[in-house]
């Protein structure tokens, strides 16, 4: 069973994506053997209010939730914040929520941000912090949103270390406490594999060794990335079949509770 | 004439994408045959034909038009460089072109010179999986030909690497291009646009000047490089549109879903060629993932590349 940590339905503001509905993401799925998938709005990543992600998402995904896992997309800078994490775990369904710090214009280290990841934790209700949206080189001349550096990140982890997170979209963790071994934080948290190496560094190896298996998930980032990238790592990746499959769907239906 | 591409390959490794996977379960339907054109280094490109020498049917080789050896600085270079034709091996790549890069811009006249005997020793070392380019430093004019003439003319090289030195065009450029004209062989230039000013490489070229050289020049073969490195991709391929000679290189870091399928639907398949700059499974990831027929594919993959190798005048 192969599930993907990291996807998304909507639309985003700066660029157009495809396979953004869930009737075309489950048949890129489909396609890509792909069994299930995390999702959240790509649209709340800009919206002010993120709720209005979070509806489209809950409505998309009805009547697909046997695939399709949603998560919320909470500002804890936003009115009413507190309101939309109920209604999105009570009514929506949802086990999770994604954090975008450096869009919304908060930290990590905020009370209203500690607040929210207390609350989340208080529900079950998985973390998951994307390091970035995209490639900040290819940025509008809007606006310029750096990725969420990986210092920000280890005292994260170690302000909550009762919550368990989700780092997507990130690389470099072996350069940062987070990749070491026996580096002193708490286990609490798991790396996705969208943007580490699979050969030459081959940095999914390195932290295998270093954190074990259990630590890393797969992820693709579709529909912002192709799907196939994410694939062929594993196919390519030198691990032992147990670990393999841990790091294709078992940590994530373990940390998901599937 | 001497085939060498497979007598150098490393163990085979456990993991391996299939070409079947590679191009979507479609290799039967693009079998396509081979032959052979020698390089002055010994070195083999296959260019396609009905049917190889051997009379049995062989397919494209997939071309790495983006690649780089470590520079010798580096104390795992020679680690290094092996993990790159390991890398190849497991994900299908038959050559590799590669140049050697200077750790620091602007390259040195010193610089760039071992740089390239190091690229021809890494041709040496894996004879037939890497292709080489010369690197070379346009602001030192006399010099900088004499060292195309040196390792492309001469030596074997595939072609002309440059990087951000100058923006391509300017005229110190010129007779860089004008000797790759001579010698047929195609210049892979560095390139990126970002709509901010990028403080350390003040004369980088983008998509719309490497298509204005190519109007200056249309017997020239450019190539665009690193759609996927960073910057918009959309413009670059919009830029790049009306320049015929001009070609894409889907290489770098970002797999961004939709960037491989709209250089082809906008510039046309024959102009879009498969590299990875290194990011290996990204490099091969976009062009399985893009919604392509397999034949666009095998073009992408080796076709166009050695259309253009088969070029160079002998």
């Amino acid at each position: 069973m192969i599930i993907d940590v990291n996807a998304y339905l909507g639309h985003f503001a700066f660029r157009r994506l495809r396979h953004n509905t869930a009737a075309s993401l489950l048949a890129l799925m489909d396609s890509k053997k792909i069994d299930e998938a995390v999702v959240s709005s790509a649209g709340a990543i800009a919206y002010r209010n993120a709720q209005a992600g979070n509806e489209e998402v809950a409505a998309e995904t009805s009547g697909h939730r046997d695939r399709l896992i949603p998560f919320a997309v909470i500002n804890p800078f936003y009115a009413g914040w507190q309101d939309d994490l109920k209604t999105c775990h009570e009514d929506f369904g949802m086990t999770g929520l994604r954090l975008y710090p450096k869009w919304h214009n908060y930290s990590f280290s905020s009370p209203c941000c500690r607040e929210l990841v207390n609350a989340a934790t208080e529900r079950g209700m998985v973390v998951s912090i994307p390091i970035r949206v995209e490639d900040n080189r290819q940025r509008s001349w809007l606006l310029n949103i750096p990725d969420i550096p990986l210092e920000e990140i280890v005292e994260l982890v170690k302000a909550h270390p009762k919550s368990r997170f989700i780092l997507l979209n990130g690389l470099g963790y072996t350069g940062s406490p987070l990749g070491r071994k026996d580096n002193g934080l708490p286990s609490n948290y798991a790396i996705e594999l969208s943007r580490l190496s699979a050969v030459l560094a081959n940095e999914i190896g390195q932290l295998i060794t270093n954190l074990g298996a259990e630590r890393i998930m797969f992820g693709t980032g579709m529909p912002f990335n192709y799907a196939d990238p994410a694939l062929v790592k594993l196919e390519v990746l030198d691990a032992s079949e147990p670990d393999r499959e841990k790091i294709r769907g078992q940590n994530a239906a373990s940390w998901l509770r599937l | 004439m001497t085939i060498l591409q497979t007598t150098s390959r490393s163990p085979a490794p456990q993991r391996r994408v299939s070409r079947r996977t590679l191009l979507k379960g479609s290799a039967a339907a693009v079998v396509l045959g081979a032959a052979t054109l020698p390089l002055a280094s010994g070195a083999v490109v296959e260019q396609p034909a009905p049917v190889a020498s051997s009379g049995s049917p062989r397919k494209n080789k997939v071309i790495d038009c983006h690649a780089h050896l470590n520079h010798h600085s580096r104390a795992s270079w020679e680690a290094d460089d092996r993990k790159l034709i390991e890398a190849a091996d497991k994900l299908g790549i038959d050559q590799l072109c590669c140049s050697t890069l200077t750790p620091r811009w602007p390259a040195s006249l010193d610089g760039f010179r071992e740089c390239n005997q190091w690229t021809a020793d890494g041709m040496r070392r894996f004879p037939g999986r890497v292709l080489g380019y010369c690197y070379v430093n346009p602001g030192y004019g006399r010099e900088a030909l004499e060292e195309i003439r040196r390792y492309v003319g001469d030596g074997g090289f595939v072609g002309i690497k440059l990087y951000n030195e100058y923006t391509c065009t300017e005229p110190v450029v010129f007779p860089i291009v004008e000797l790759a004209i001579e010698l047929g062989v195609p210049i892979l230039h560095h390139a990126s646009h970002s709509h901010y000013f990028v403080e350390d490489q003040p004369r980088l070229t983008d998509s719309g000047r490497l298509a204005e050289l190519a109007r200056r020049y249309p017997e020239a073969m450019l190539i665009c490089a690193h759609i996927s490195g960073g910057g918009d991709w959309e413009w670059t391929v919009k830029a790049a549109r009306h320049a015929p000679n001009l070609m894409l290189d889907t290489s770098g870091s970002v797999t961004d879903d939709g960037s491989v399928d709209m250089a082809a639907a906008v510039v046309g398949v024959e102009r879009v060629v498969f590299g990875c700059d290194s990011s290996m499974t990204a490099g091969i990831g976009k062009i399985r993932g893009a919604d392509l027929s397999p034949q666009d594919k095998e073009k992408i993959l080796g076709g166009n590349m050695m259309r253009l190798l088969r070029r160079r005048k002998a």
